[in-house]
């Protein structure tokens, strides 16, 4: 049945979408800026998966622990070292300055990697799984079990970990969070450094699904506004709701409006959300 | 009217004797040199003078250009085009403004952003009026040699630049101006002693967009074909921001002069560093941010020597 | 001191004179015997591919013409050189290069950029400044219909494509009732779906379903699954390659399987091939050349086969339709320039115009709005990983198979 299997593609897609904006969402409800290299980020993170698996025979999930720790450290030191001295400008200044890293680092990647469009083969290929009529590719399904894992271990971390719960405390409230005698310095540059880290492993998932190439950051990083947006800033619950949210209106507005208007649908709905209810569906200033 | 506003017209005026000096090309460049200016000086009215960082100015050039574009198509010859475009947009933004204006800071500037998408993805499907992604002929106006069009089209741009001055000077002379100054530093503050910041807000925005508009318009009798992704390219919406910040936020002096030497730096770049353009443009952003966060127009002469040789001022 | 306001205002003016003049100056040293073609190309942006390809048919045009001493201009030897400049992708750069190239580069010729958008956009520029320009990638009618004299293109109109195809599946598969088309929302592509639209509905068949996908769309699923429920015997996807890899995997990912399914422009592409791996089994699509034709040329290349061999030996690639219609280009002005003897540009115009000869391309003689009309653009499918010529039955290599999976 057709309304179900795009209810399903929804589903798994939804979990994907929710798992390219978890970073950005994180860095934006802390930090309160708007990282625009975020969806470079994760096609650096998927070239690593590519490159990793041709070159070295690596598998994707040994990509995900090389990437987690490398790019926790590079966003970290470009929190520390640059986004820090404009942290307390004005939206526009921030908005500007990562827009201008975005740049830099996306010419260096077309630079190096050409604009080309490649694909991570895997070799035997995975196939699909097919329940009654429903049809699920089983590179989605690992992907989106992969999402799902590093979401619950991100919320994990939040919960259960002194650096996460000053990760929160900040997100509260910054002034009470510095009484408490949390560095918010050092709290900032964490919480980038793991925005960073997530945005790495998103892309190593994406690798096995999406083509590869610089071109494709500025499709990452509008899905992830939208399902921030959509589902509320700084927590994992709000990401998942905001991407589950986004990918049913693409699916049904695909099948019941055409491809190309499903897109515009996303965005109105954007803007409708953003007018009457800012937070999103699940943002709230608390806990996740 | 003060006189960073007179030294705004005089340049203004310098620019305007460019055809003696140069070729076609050179006055392609100046016409591109007028569209940056007047992006960059109807930005300010919303960013600079209200502080609402915008990014909305794609949409606009767009929706000026189809406008313009299937106005032309139909017949209606370039002048009332122009103006129909330009009233369209001054109507649209005013009205749309004063609901997206109700938002702030980082909301403000997503769903300015948002309304690029939709507008492209709006005349991207309206494929019966627009040409759809096959893009939109627009009919030669002037039949003539290379140099006359290149001349009728730099001057058109330049008098819709000296308009865009004159009420943007205007603007800042006047009540609102004023209001927009007051709604920037506290808007909560304004609202309570009885400015209506929903009126003032829309009418910014309105005449943010209603020449660059009009810009979109002559820029489509210009370049005769347009597509959605051409002319609602987000980079139109970023490089007014980067100008304005070059020149210095909130001055129009500044920001006209943050358009040229954009421009200048933009060609410069262009011709030389062909592989890296825009990771040399996003270096020159990071050290315009860090290191001139108020732009051009606060460099004293006394800091570059400053800079230079590293004297200590003689005041600070 | 000096006010900041006056040293502002000082440095904006001269930054714009210095780029306007920069712009003057820079007109490259000349030498004598030289015959200068501009290629604007989109060597940096979505397009980077494709740029590549008109690069290496350019350069293998321009190596052999010099290698037998230049081109002859009324009995004196002209090199050739290339000006080669990088617009981005970006249509308005396009035509603002073409100006460069004429004003400041001081060409004699222009190539035209990739595609049919910047093509059209950049002919207005070669249009004004009657500088005779040749398209090696524009198909869309849309493009010459703007009543230029100095346009020409090597690509014939997009339904040249579309109608062989419909009349070889309508022959051999004769169980197609439905047709099922997705288009990309872009000049090309959507020109194409909308004349495979005509084609269907003149050949009987049934559109069942007609949509466009915007351009950077990651995910097809949705729509694939409503295809799929539409359950069409032939699927007809347009797209640049990158697009039609990902439909064609999300494709096997959804277990689509049709009887015919053709995709149309990347097949012809070995990158097509390489990276679909066995998913390409039996797709079938069609070109406006093939490395299999057998033309005799009066060009520089001579016959096909030469050409094709003079390609692999520089390239270590087998050549596409691509790389054969920008050296194809480079041929033709050497001809018309060798028939009027001389550099005029008009007088080059007029001899384009007038050209009727057999090349290693196939027979060119363009119609009164510049487009060549004079090929029969084949048509092939790809069998165990190679294209297969279907049509015409000249070149023929093999049989239309049915079922793709």
């Amino acid at each position: 049945m057709l309304a179900i299997q795009v209810l399903i593609n929804a589903l798994v897609l939804g979990c994907l979408y929710a798992c390219i904006a978890i970073g950005f969402s994180l860095v934006w409800g802390v930090l309160n800026v708007i990282n625009l290299i975020h969806g470079s980020f994760i096609v650096l993170g998927a070239y690593l998966a590519w490159g990793a698996y041709n070159a070295l025979g690596l598998s994707p999930w040994y990509s995900l622990l090389i990437a987690a720790p490398s790019f926790f450290v590079f966003g970290y030191l470009l929190q520390r070292l640059l986004l820090n001295r404009v942290i307390t400008a004005p939206v526009l200044v921030t908005l500007t300055l990562t827009f201008g890293l975005d740049l830099i680092l996306n010419n260096a990647m077309i630079y190096y990697f050409k604009a080309d469009y490649r694909k991570l083969i895997l070799n035997p290929p995975t196939g699909s799984v097919s329940i009654f009529d429903v049809v699920v590719p089983v590179d989605r399904l690992i992907a989106t079990a992969s999402a799902l894992a590093l979401t619950f271990l991100l919320y994990l971390l939040l919960r259960r970990s002194k650096v996460g719960r000053a990760i929160v405390a900040v997100r509260l409230d910054r002034d009470a969070a510095v009484l408490m005698g949390v560095n918010v310095k050092s709290i900032y540059a964490v919480a980038f450094g793991l925005g960073a880290a997530l945005a790495g492993c998103a892309g190593v998932l994406m690798a096995l699904i999406f083509p590869i190439s610089p071109l494709t950051s500025s499709a990452y990083l509008g899905k992830a506004f939208v399902v921030c947006v959509l589902g509320g800033l700084g927590s994992v619950s709000g990401a998942l709701a905001g991407g589950l949210l986004l990918a049913l209106v693409e699916g049904v507005g695909s099948v019941y409006l055409g491809p190309a208007h499903a897109v515009t649908l996303s965005f109105v709905l954007l803007i409708i959300f953003l007018v009457v209810r800012p937070q999103g569906l699940l943002g709230r200033k608390g806990f996740e | 009217m003060t006189r960073t506003n007179i030294a705004l017209l005089v340049l203004i005026a310098c620019v305007a004797a460019l055809p003696l000096f140069g070729d076609a090309y050179a006055m392609r460049l100046g016409t591109m040199a007028c569209m940056y200016a007047i992006f960059a000086l109807s930005w300010n009215i919303v960013g600079g003078f209200a502080g609402y960082p915008s990014f909305a100015t794609a949409a606009f050039f767009g929706l000026g250009a189809y406008t313009t574009g299937i106005l032309m198509n139909k017949g209606v010859p370039l002048s009332v085009s122009l103006l129909g475009a330009l009233v369209l947009c001054l109507v649209l933004a005013a009205a749309l403004g004063a609901v997206l204006l109700r938002l702030r800071g980082h909301y403000f500037a997503i769903a300015s952003l948002s309304l690029v998408e939709v507008f492209r993805e709006l005349v991207n499907n309206a494929t019966d009026l627009t040409g759809g992604g096959m893009g939109l002929n627009i009919p030669l106006v002037s039949g003539s040699s290379v140099l006359s069009d290149a001349t009728f089209f730099f001057y058109a741009m330049w008098g819709l630049l000296l308009l865009t001055a004159l009420v943007v000077i205007a603007v800042s002379a006047s009540k609102l101006g004023f209001g927009l100054n007051c709604i920037r530093q506290n808007e909560t503050a304004s609202n309570m002693v009885g400015l209506n910041s929903t009126l003032y807000k829309a009418v910014a925005f309105g005449l943010s967009a209603c020449f660059v508009g009009a810009a979109g318009g002559l820029y489509a009798a210009w370049v005769h074909y347009i597509d959605p992704s051409d002319v609602f390219d987000i980079l139109y919406s970023v490089k007014p921001i980067v100008m304005a910040l070059m020149g210095g936020l909130g001055s129009p002096l500044g920001v006209v002069c943050g358009a040229f030497v954009y421009l200048g730096l933009e060609e410069v770049v262009w011709r030389n560093y062909i592989q890296i353009h825009s990771g040399v443009l996003g270096v020159l952003i990071i050290l315009l941010l860090l290191f001139l966060p108020h732009g051009l127009i606060s460099l004293h002469a006394s800091k570059i020597w400053r800079g230079l040789f590293g004297r200590k001022a003689k005041h600070v | 001191m000096f006010h900041p306001r006056l040293v502002l205002t000082a440095l904006s003016a001269s930054f714009l004179l210095a780029a306007a003049g920069l712009g003057a100056t820079s007109s490259v040293a000349s030498a004598q015997d030289v015959i200068r073609f501009g290629a604007p190309l989109p060597i940096t942006g979505p397009l980077a591919p494709e740029a590549v390809k008109q690069q290496q048919g350019y350069d293998l045009w321009a190596e052999q013409a010099n290698k037998a001493g230049g081109i002859n201009v009324g009995g004196k030897k002209y090199k050739v050189e290339i000006v080669y400049s990088d617009y981005q992708s970006n249509t308005p750069r396009s035509v603002q290069t073409t100006e460069q190239m004429i004003t400041q580069d001081k060409v004699n010729f222009m190539f035209g950029p990739f595609g049919s958008g910047a093509a059209k956009a950049a002919s207005t520029i070669a249009e004004k400044y009657k500088v005779p320009m040749l398209a090696a990638t524009a198909s869309s009618s849309q493009v010459y219909d703007q009543n230029y004299k100095y346009l020409f293109g090597t690509f014939t109109p997009n339904d040249t494509l579309t109608t062989p195809l419909t009349k070889l599946v309508k022959a051999k598969a004769t169980d197609v009732k439905k047709v099922a088309i997705l288009a990309r929302n872009d000049l090309f592509p959507l020109a194409i779906a909308q004349e495979m639209e005509k084609s269907a509905k003149e050949n009987g068949l049934e559109v069942v379903y007609f949509e466009k996908y915007a351009i950077n769309t990651l995910d097809h699923s949705a729509t694939l699954s409503q295809i799929k429920s539409l359950a069409p015997q032939w699927v007809f996807i347009t797209g640049y390659t990158n697009d039609l890899l990902l439909i064609r995997k999300q494709m096997v990912d959804q277990q689509m399987k049709a009887g015919v399914v053709t995709m149309i422009a990347g097949p012809a592409y070995q990158e097509f091939i390489d990276s679909a791996g066995a998913t390409a089994e039996n797709i079938s699509s069609a070109s406006w050349w093939h490395p299999a034709e057998k033309y005799d040329g009066k060009d520089i290349f001579g016959s096909t086969a030469n050409f094709v061999k003079l390609f692999k030996d520089k390239y270590k690639l087998e050549p596409d339709y691509a790389h054969a219609s920008a050296a194809v280009c480079g041929a033709l002005f050497q001809m018309a320039i060798e028939k009027a003897g001389s550099l005029d540009r008009d007088k080059v115009r007029d001899e384009l115009a007038k050209m009727d000869v057999v090349t290693f391309w196939g027979p060119v003689k363009f119609g009164a709005n510049g487009q060549i009309n004079s090929l029969e653009p084949p048509v092939f499918q790809i069998q165990a990983g190679k294209p297969v010529v279907l049509f015409p039955d000249a070149i023929k290599q093999g049989d239309f198979k049915l079922g793709v999976n």
